[in-house]
């Protein structure tokens, strides 16, 4: 028990609280899909193929991409907010 | 990531979310949905390397991973 | 109380230890820790990603001390995690990217050389307290409080020794210029910190120039490595001049500021040099504006002057030491900090 130390245990993220994961719905037809295009190599292509396929085979009504403006960096609040607003899922790619 | 960051946003704001990696990063992409507190969740795993995959070979392989894309996406 | 602990395994056991032993915090060594700065405890610096934990200043001074630091380089460790914290740094990328770098601390100012801040003989390596502490200080709070963990979070393939510390400053005895930070038009008087993300230091050797421009094209040449990143990105690169370099180019009559844009002109390779090995793809020609088919175009090794960050640091000897940098999600940072 930490109490029993006698010095300070500094130690983080032992049991890293668990956020909710958002309800998923039954599938995509219908549906408006972002995709974030984080700018590393092949996203595009990856993710204009899985727009596509996903229109074609699965209903879905319509596809937004975005582009973040460098890879390797967190998308601003602002364009997750935005894209959180007119989407009902969303596919990030492509991770590294 | 950033795309493990990005998809956790979207998760807080209710919005499913999920992402498409390459092999060499699974392993840090599991550590870090479980440091920003979503453990297990589940993205898909390309094939490492793609970097040399000319676009009609990286549609190819996309295409082989739609349906899981959707499952993740669905309940 | 449980006697039985030993401290020193206790904290080399842990998932976020660098592998060597640290300095174990008690109340009452956090407090004389605490004893360097003026600033509230309990005021919150950052969040350090990825697992994105609130650092607080006793936080950090609870690091710092189990780093080895002395109270008075506490305030070097306060005003580099708020640096290396803000948006354009992007740690949180640094601490996952597959590529092994580091922030590298530079720190200018009085202050410095108070608490002992070493910039000459070795001072990219091990002995110098101030260094050696400093730096490690914000890589326990990376790793404990970011969970930045090689193999777990971090997909880094090697790291870099940088990541056990990277804290200098400037040989101030023996530059024949003015420092980073004055180039930079802050005051002399004026304590600041620059941190830019590099890789481990190369070494450039030349014994045999007696003149700059032979010097010079030298050291942009080893600026300009095949399997570099800093060929396909707007990156970040530090140049440490030994005083010995320096001073061949400010006794031709050279400004740092000359140096420095001479450097940057320099550090070019023709496209077709690149191809024949390391990272060129002709998607990465055409991401940067360059016609792939080009063979003669010229590929800077640093895109913007102003991240070419030169120095003088090192002890007397012919060497020039160049860190690569990473890519342009990342901007070297500065500022003053509060001593």
């Amino acid at each position: 028990m930490a109490n029993d130390l006698p010095f300070i245990d500094p130690t983080r993220g032992g049991s890293k609280t668990q956020l909710a994961r958002a309800p998923r719905p039954m599938d995509l037809a219908g549906m408006t899909v972002g995709l974030l295009d984080n700018t590393k190599e092949q996203a595009d292509i990856i993710l204009e193929t899985i727009g596509t396929a996903l229109r074609e085979k699965y209903g879905v009504a319509e596809v937004i991409m975005r582009r973040k403006g460098y890879y390797s960096r967190p998308a601003p609040a602002e364009l997750i907010n935005d894209m959180a607003n007119k989407v009902q899922v969303a596919i990030a790619a492509v991770g590294g | 990531m950033c795309s493990v960051h990005d998809t956790v946003e979207f998760e807080k704001r209710g919005i499913p979310a999920t992402m498409v990696l390459t092999g060499v990063f699974k392993n840090a992409a599991i550590h870090q949905f479980r440091v920003r507190g979503l453990d297990g969740h589940p993205f898909v795993e390309l094939p490492h390397p793609i970097s040399n995959l000319t676009p009609a070979e990286m549609r190819e392989v996309t295409l082989r991973y739609i349906d899981e894309i959707v499952r993740n996406l669905t309940t | 109380m449980n006697p039985a602990i030993d401290e020193f395994q206790f904290f080399l056991e842990k998932e976020w230890s660098d592998g060597f032993p640290v300095v174990t915090p008690t109340d009452d060594r956090v407090r004389w820790m605490l004893q360097g700065t003026r600033r509230d405890p309990e005021s919150i610096v950052g969040h350090v990603p990825p697992a994105g934990e609130v650092a607080t200043v006793r936080d950090i001074a609870v690091h710092a001390l189990m780093a080895g630091c002395k109270p008075e380089y506490l305030p070097v460790v306060l005003g580099a995690m708020q640096l290396i914290l803000r948006d354009e740094f992007n740690m949180a990328g640094v601490q996952c990217t597959m590529h092994g770098v580091a922030p590298l601390m530079i720190v200018n100012g009085p202050y410095a050389q108070q608490i002992g801040l070493h910039g000459g003989n070795g001072c990219f390596g091990p002995g110098f307290r101030a260094n050696a502490t400093i730096g490690r200080a914000i890589r326990l709070l990376l790793m404990n409080l970011g969970a930045g963990l090689a193999g777990k979070a971090s997909a880094t393939v090697f790291a870099t020794p940088l990541r056990y510390t990277a804290c200098l400053t400037e040989n101030v005895e023996r530059t024949p210029w003015e420092t980073l930070a004055v180039s930079r038009r802050y005051a002399q008087h004026e304590n600041v910190i620059t941190c830019a993300i590099v890789e481990s230091p190369r070494l450039h050797f030349d014994d045999v120039s007696i003149e700059p421009q032979r010097l010079l094209r030298g050291i942009a040449d080893s600026m300009t490595s095949t399997g570099s990143w800093n060929m396909w990105f707007s990156s970040d690169v530090v140049v440490a001049m030994s005083p010995q370099h320096a001073a061949l180019c400010a006794k031709a009559g050279m400004t740092r500021a000359e140096v420095q844009k001479r450097l940057w002109e320099l550090a070019e390779r023709p496209q077709a040099n690149l191809k024949q090995g390391g990272n060129w793809r002709p998607e990465r020609a055409r991401a940067m504006g360059i016609d792939p088919d080009d063979d003669d175009y010229p590929i800077k090794a640093v895109k913007d002057l102003e991240r070419l960050h030169l120095i003088v640091a090192g002890g007397m000897g012919p060497i020039t030491a160049i860190c690569h940098g990473w890519n342009d999600s990342s901007r070297a940072v500065h500022g003053t900090y509060e001593t």
